[in-house]
């Protein structure tokens, strides 16, 4: 089976991230794997095992190429960075052209990637690069069975009050979600192998697209200002002795809060 | 370009979606501003009911009722929306931050070569029909206020509970029937059936009231106090990293970062010591409250109002006081 996973290195949930100027943030140097990759890496490589191929990590940032090294150190064979000056500013729909330019001449039999990243939070990539290669997309699944990799595959979906169960003709791009399997923890001499691995790179013009392809010119929308989230007014703590505190909290839910 | 704001009426099982009507209640707003026609585009089968309960929220209705919409295929849909999309060129169209409209709206927004805000907080036009849409980043440790290019239409999901709902806008919509354009041979997906969760509780994304335990609650079974609490307050009942991850409760109920983000009208949580990653999924909630035994447990920065006490002794207690209350 010919893999590919999309992947992406963002700040680590516990980063501090602070507005700097309405268009400038200040990210503390802390970044991982994207949380959400890992369930797609750990999923390309199960498939693997059951009906060997090749599983490749791709790749769009200028930067970061520590998220390729994490999917070469769990299994992963090939790595992809694409990677251009002209993609700064870059929306997620340009970003979608950059991977489907790679993608669209390759035998690709399945591409995975995370439900979103963790950084801009969107879940665009995914479906997009989908629409350009003109597959079928299922998002957010935490079920994937296959009998023929070449045929169809059988995947779970969560949805509002309940799970969705689909056939879907392959190829195909799935997004995936927590709950989709136990991402493996690579050992440490996969590890020190995936530092020295080769990692590919390829700019703009070898994808055959141009500097107007991408970057804050092609971009569909952009940030106008960044905002600080907003400030909860100082916790009331309610002080009094139980009972009395609850009756307390009930009259501020029903006559200050008015939520209840 | 039609001066019009189309709202994507999700429907599920022939009822619309209450994020439809919160959305349609919004554009009122909007369309008062730009003189705007509100449009509501509904697919599915089996719909006079559906497109009944949307006539006084909407100028025009644009109905797809047809057997082959039955189930929501992202193929299905966007066939069918697409063309009509195309034709009349509406200034916006937003949707639910649901898992439909999460699933559909990046690829119509591709296949229309278009802009979109995905899962926002908030929503402006301004006199010039410009849509501006507020949305959480990082997790929601920073808001991005979004613009667009000169593409149309701009597009937008927003997530539950963002706008108040109308009870009706004294609307009488003009009803357009549309026939469904779906070559079934063609489709590459196909749902086979759909596993319903146990109850009758709505998703914690779409509830306007949520109770969640985590860690403190000590063990699964006790989760029962939480239910019963919700049940009085017509709740749905969420939870922690934690527990998810000791196998006491479903994903699906998990808040924060790895998990959903919930803006309820009401959160309340018992026994969680407000770990980042849980704050995060919180962010956008009206209003906040933590019971926990430690006074300095996180979590109290985070809330509106705080109880320092053992969640056994008061989520009992709480319950009677409340089904008391609500009687009279």
């Amino acid at each position: 089976m010919d893999i590919y996973v999309l992947v992406k290195q963002v700040p680590d949930p516990e980063a501090i991230i602070k507005v700097k100027s309405d268009s400038e943030l200040e990210i503390e140097n802390k970044y991982f794997t994207n949380f959400f990759d890992e369930f797609a890496i750990e999923a390309g490589l199960k498939l693997k095992e059951k009906f060997g191929g090749k599983v490749t990590v791709l790749t769009v940032d200028n930067k970061k190429a520590d998220a390729l090294r994490r999917g070469i150190a769990m299994g992963a064979d090939d790595a992809i960075q694409i990677t251009d000056p002209a993609l700064d500013g870059s929306d997620q729909f340009a970003t979608a052209k950059a991977l489907t330019a790679y993608l669209k001449d390759k035998a690709f039999d399945l591409i995975l990637a995370g439900r979103q990243a963790m950084d801009d939070d969107a879940g665009i990539v995914g479906p997009a690069v989908a629409e350009l290669l003109g597959i079928p997309h299922v998002n957010t699944i935490i079920g994937l069975e296959m009998e023929d990799p070449k045929k169809e595959a059988k995947v779970i979906r969560e949805v509002e009050g309940g799970r969705e169960i689909l056939s879907c003709s392959l190829p195909a791009l799935f997004t995936c979600q927590k709950g989709l399997n136990n991402p493996r923890i690579p050992q440490v001499m996969n590890v020190m192998k995936a530092m020295k691995a080769q990692i590919k790179k390829l700019d703009l013009a070898t994808l055959g697209l141009s500097a107007a392809d991408a970057g804050g010119q092609a971009a569909k929308i952009k940030v106008r200002k960044y905002l600080p989230p907003p400030k909860r007014p100082p916790v009331k703590m309610i002080k009094e002795d139980f009972p009395e505190n609850l009756k307390i909290l009930v009259k501020l839910l029903r006559e200050e809060a008015k939520v209840i | 370009m039609a001066n019009e704001i189309w709202v994507f009426a999700e429907q599920r099982e022939g009822k619309v979606r209450k994020v439809t009507f919160e959305l349609l209640s919004v554009g009122a707003e909007f369309s008062k501003k730009t003189g705007a026609q509100m449009v509501a585009i509904l697919l599915g089968s089996g719909l006079q009911e559906a497109a009944k309960s949307l006539i006084s929220f909407a100028d025009k209705i644009y109905l797809m009722d047809d057997p082959s919409l039955a189930s929501y295929t992202s193929d299905t849909y966007l066939t069918n929306m697409a063309p009509l999309i195309k034709e009349h060129q509406p200034s916006v169209l937003l949707g639910g931050a649901t898992s439909t409209g999460k699933d559909l709206f990046p690829r119509l927004a591709m296949h229309l070569q278009t802009g979109y805000a995905p899962d926002c907080t908030g929503l402006a036009v301004e006199e010039n029909g410009k849509l501006v849409a507020k949305r959480p980043i990082y997790g929601g440790k920073v808001f991005a206020e979004m613009v667009f290019s000169e593409a149309r239409p701009q597009m937008a999901t927003v997530r539950n509970n963002t706008f108040p709902a109308n009870q009706n806008l004294n609307k009488s919509a003009q009803v357009i029937p549309v026939s469904a354009k779906t070559d079934l041979s063609s489709l590459k997906k196909k749902v086979l059936g759909l596993e319903k969760a146990a109850g009758m509780k709505l998703d914690i994304t779409e509830a306007e009231i949520v109770v969640a335990a985590g860690r403190g609650i000590k063990a699964p079974e006790n989760f029962k106090i939480i239910e019963d609490l919700a049940d009085v307050l017509n709740a749905s009942v969420g939870t922690t990293r934690a527990t998810v991850d000791e196998g006491w409760r479903d994903q699906k109920d998990q808040i924060g970062k790895s998990g959903k983000n919930i803006s309820a009208k009401l959160y309340m949580a018992f026994g969680i010591s407000g770990a980042i990653h849980h704050i995060l999924g919180i962010g956008t909630c009206k209003t906040v409250v933590a019971v926990d035994t430690d006074p300095n447990a996180l979590i109290f920065n985070y809330a509106d109002y705080g109880i320092v006490g053992d969640l056994f002794q008061i989520v009992p207690a709480l319950t009677e006081e409340l089904r008391k209350v609500t009687k009279e």
